[in-house]
Parts: C-alpha cells; sequence; structure tokens
C-alpha cells in the first residue's frame, strides 16, 4: 500500500514536472512575439512618417513651381517647352480629355459550400490586366483611384487593398480612369473573350463607363535613381 | 486511517497546484494568441521602411531642385545647364535616355516540345503575356529602376499583349526567348522572383525554361529606340 502510494506520487511528479516544462517554454515563446503595444507604436510612427513624407512632396512641388517661374528669355523657354514635353511622356503632367472609367470590386457572389472565396475576390493580376489592355488601346494616361500609373508602377495586393506607387494604399471600389478613344477602350475591354469577359466568369463586378471629360492627376514623387545612370 | 488520509491530502495538494499551472497556462496562451499582431508589426515595417525611403529621395529631390534654383539665379549660362540636367532626370524617368546600371537577366523560353512529358497541356507552355506581365509587376515592386524586354523599353504606356501566338510590346512583335533586364538593386531583384512559391518556381513548374542571373553592368536602351 505504502509502495503504490508512492508510485503515485512519482506519477504525479513526472507529470507536474513535464507540464512546468512546458510551461516555461510558451512563456519564453510569448516574449518573443511583439506585444500589442509594439503594432500600436509602429502605427503612429508610420501616421508621422506619412505626414512629412507629405510636407516634402508639398516642397518638391513648391519647388518644381518655383523652378518653372524662373524660367525667363527665349533660350531657356526652348529648353522648357522640351521640359515640358519629357514630363508629358513621364506621366508627370495632368491629362484631361474624353476616355473611360472603369469601376472594379470584389464579387458580391453567395459562395456555395466547397467554393473558393479567394478566386472571386480582385487580385493584382486583373488591375494589370485592365491596365494592360487599356495601354494596348492606346491610353494616353491611366490614373487608379488617383494615381498616377507610370512606368514603375507597381501593383500589389495586400488583404483587400492594394498598393501602388510604393506605398499609397488604395481600398475598393477601384477606378481605373484612362483618357483616350472611348470608343476603342471601351471596345477592347468589352470584346468578346476580353477582359471583361474573363472576370466576369468570376463574378467580379466590372462596369466600364465611356466619360466626355476626365482628369487624369501627374505623378508628383521623387525622380531618384540609385542604380540606374544615363548612358552618354 | 491516518496514512490514506495524509495520501489524500497530498493528491489533493498536486491537484491544487497542477489546476492552479493549468489555469495559467490557460490564460498564457490565450494571451500569445495575440501574436497575430505579429502579421500586422511586419505589414507595418515594411510600409514604414518603404515610406522612409520615399522620404529619403524626397529630400534628395529637394536639395537637387534648391541647387538648381540658386543656378538658376546665377546667370544665363548656369541657368542653361540647371535646366538641362533637370530636363534630362525628367527624359531618365520617362524611359527616353539610355541607362546603364547593375542589375539582373531573366530569360524565360519554350520548354521544349518532344520532352513527351504529358502532364501539362501545350496551351500553358507557351509564354503567355501574363507572365511578362506578372514579371514586370514584380520587379517594379522590389524597385527595378529601369526594365527592358527583348531591346523594347518598358515606359508608362508600354503594353505586353498577346497577339496569336506572338506577344505585341510598344507595337513591336517579340519571340521567345524572352530577355528581362532589370535595372536596380540586383540581390533584391532575385530574391522577388527567386522565393518559394515565388514566380522562378510557379514558370518551372509550367516547364518553362528560366534563366536568372546577376549583372554588374548592363545597358537598356531608350524607349523608340532599337
Amino acid at each position: 500500500m505504502k509502495i503504490r502510494s508512492y508510485y503515485w506520487i512519482l506519477l504525479m511528479c513526472m507529470v507536474m514536472g513535464f507540464i512546468l516544462a512546458m510551461q516555461f517554454r510558451v512563456t519564453r515563446d510569448m516574449q518573443i512575439t511583439p506585444d500589442l503595444d509594439r503594432p500600436i507604436a509602429l502605427a503612429q510612427e508610420l501616421y508621422q512618417a506619412r505626414k512629412s513624407r507629405d510636407q516634402l512632396q508639398a516642397r518638391v512641388d513648391e519647388l518644381r513651381n518655383q523652378l518653372d517661374n524662373a524660367v525667363t528669355g527665349p533660350e531657356l523657354s526652348r529648353l522648357k517647352e522640351e521640359l515640358d514635353e519629357a514630363r508629358q511622356e513621364a506621366g508627370m503632367k495632368e491629362v484631361q480629355g474624353a476616355g473611360v472609367e472603369v469601376t472594379l470590386n470584389d464579387s458580391n457572389k453567395v459562395l456555395q459550400p466547397g467554393e473558393n472565396p479567394n478566386f472571386f475576390v480582385l487580385h493584382d493580376g486583373d488591375v494589370l490586366r485592365v491596365l494592360n489592355e487599356l495601354k494596348a488601346a492606346g491610353a494616353k494616361a491611366i490614373s487608379l483611384n488617383g494615381q498616377r500609373i507610370i512606368s514603375t508602377t507597381e501593383v500589389r495586393c495586400i488583404g483587400p487593398t492594394i498598393l501602388v506607387n510604393k506605398n499609397q494604399r488604395l481600398s475598393p471600389p477601384f477606378i481605373i480612369s484612362a483618357v483616350g478613344n472611348p470608343e476603342t477602350l471601351s471596345n477592347s475591354l468589352t470584346m468578346k473573350n476580353g477582359v471583361v469577359d474573363y472576370l466576369q466568369f468570376w463574378s467580379i463586378q466590372v462596369d466600364v463607363k465611356k466619360v466626355d471629360k476626365l482628369v487624369v492627376p501627374a505623378y508628383t514623387g521623387d525622380l531618384v535613381f540609385d542604380y540606374a545612370k544615363p548612358k552618354i | 486511517m491516518p496514512q490514506k488520509t495524509s495520501m489524500y491530502v497530498s493528491i489533493m495538494l498536486v491537484a491544487a497546484v497542477l489546476g492552479l499551472m493549468l489555469s495559467v497556462q490557460f490564460r498564457a496562451v490565450n494571451h500569445a494568441s495575440n501574436g497575430i499582431s505579429i502579421d500586422r508589426a511586419q505589414e507595418l515595417t515594411v510600409e514604414l521602411k518603404q515610406i522612409n525611403k520615399e522620404k529619403e529621395d524626397l529630400s534628395i529631390e529637394i536639395s537637387d531642385l534648391t541647387f538648381k534654383l540658386n543656378q538658376i539665379k546665377q546667370g544665363q549660362t548656369e541657368a542653361i545647364s540647371a535646366l538641362q540636367s533637370e530636363l534630362n532626370k525628367v527624359r531618365m524617368n520617362a524611359g527616353l535616355i539610355t541607362v546603364s546600371g547593375p542589375g539582373i537577366e531573366l530569360v524565360l523560353d519554350k520548354p521544349d516540345t518532344n520532352t513527351g512529358d504529358t502532364q501539362i497541356s501545350p496551351e500553358l507552355m507557351i509564354i503567355q503575356d501574363e507572365y511578362l506581365l506578372s514579371a514586370l509587376n514584380e520587379l517594379w515592386g522590389a524597385g527595378a529602376e529601369a526594365i527592358s524586354i527583348n531591346g523594347q523599353r518598358i515606359i508608362a504606356t508600354t503594353e505586353v499583349r498577346q497577339a496569336g501566338s506572338f506577344i505585341n510590346i510598344n507595337l513591336n512583335r517579340v519571340v521567345p526567348p524572352y530577355q528581362i533586364l532589370a535595372i536596380g538593386n540586383p540581390q533584391e531583384l532575385m530574391d522577388t522572383l527567386g522565393i518559394t512559391g515565388g514566380l522562378q518556381e510557379y514558370w518551372r513548374d509550367l516547364g518553362i525554361k528560366v534563366s536568372l542571373e546577376k549583372h554588374d553592368d548592363l545597358t537598356l536602351p531608350a524607349y523608340g529606340k532599337k
């Protein structure tokens, strides 16, 4: 009887030892996970960084304006014209004109059991397809939710939002404005087996609207190259 | 009988400690499940890094513009050179100037047709415009500064569009193998394509021949010139 009870206690001690060890490990792992304060602190820092980014951006806009206004004399005016042309090509000028407005949004389809909801969500690839189709149809200038699409623009899905021009976060609905011949642009999107057909297969909401007057804003960011050098 | 009592007492004691530990453990694990914040923290850190990079670039832009403004005020010749330099910068951004720098070379080629591997249908093995578009998107996202495909510089209005069995870029017909040159941080550009589950793996699974190399000095043509 006495020996049996010692066995019990031995067993209990072993179980307790095991639990203690596990507890210890869990507690230690927890220190690696950042606690709730950290994301909040980061979010605040991000907010500050965004604010000072906007201030710097405003300063750049102002300096570009000053530079343009400082130009006098015929020789400089000629250069200024070339500069304006180059800016047009680079997407640094606002463009107005007729065109199309494409509105994209996630599917509102009620999913059947077993269907993958991911298939019915708008992906960055879908936006790229629409942009590409518009470019192929001769769009002069394109913007996505007010962000000008330039050569280096990337479209990245982060959760339900899209990130373009490095860190401009956009949320649905996504409105693509393209200046160009409205007829050509809209036909290229809505042709049979075209992009609209493809997107509607996944019941993604697409709406193509011809518009008489559109404004596509300018790209105003920096023009800094860290790696590329002009070749003379 | 006293022995039995002492045994019950000791078991009760052990059970009480065990219960306490269980509840502490439970609370600890519960607390740890707030660890979803690790994603959030990561996301925020990435965003913060990019904003700080943009701030840095904007500051460079500001000092550059300030310098040029001062030059313009100094006199005619200085003003001309300041404007000329601004013009070159904008042209470079528009892709109107030949550029060189370090970067990567990515080549995509059709799979050999006679391998007898019938698992993948032949339509999938054609390199579609989509593959090139997603490659471009990934590379821009990783900070590429200039890209060309088969000698066609990619600019704001460049399309990459399937037209039958070939692809049109800048209204020029290009055929495989597709050679994509990108200037930027070579390591970052490599990494964005090469990560597990990334595009390189996807293309290889489709049977497309992929080669990815770093280069110290690449030259990309200007838009509109061969």
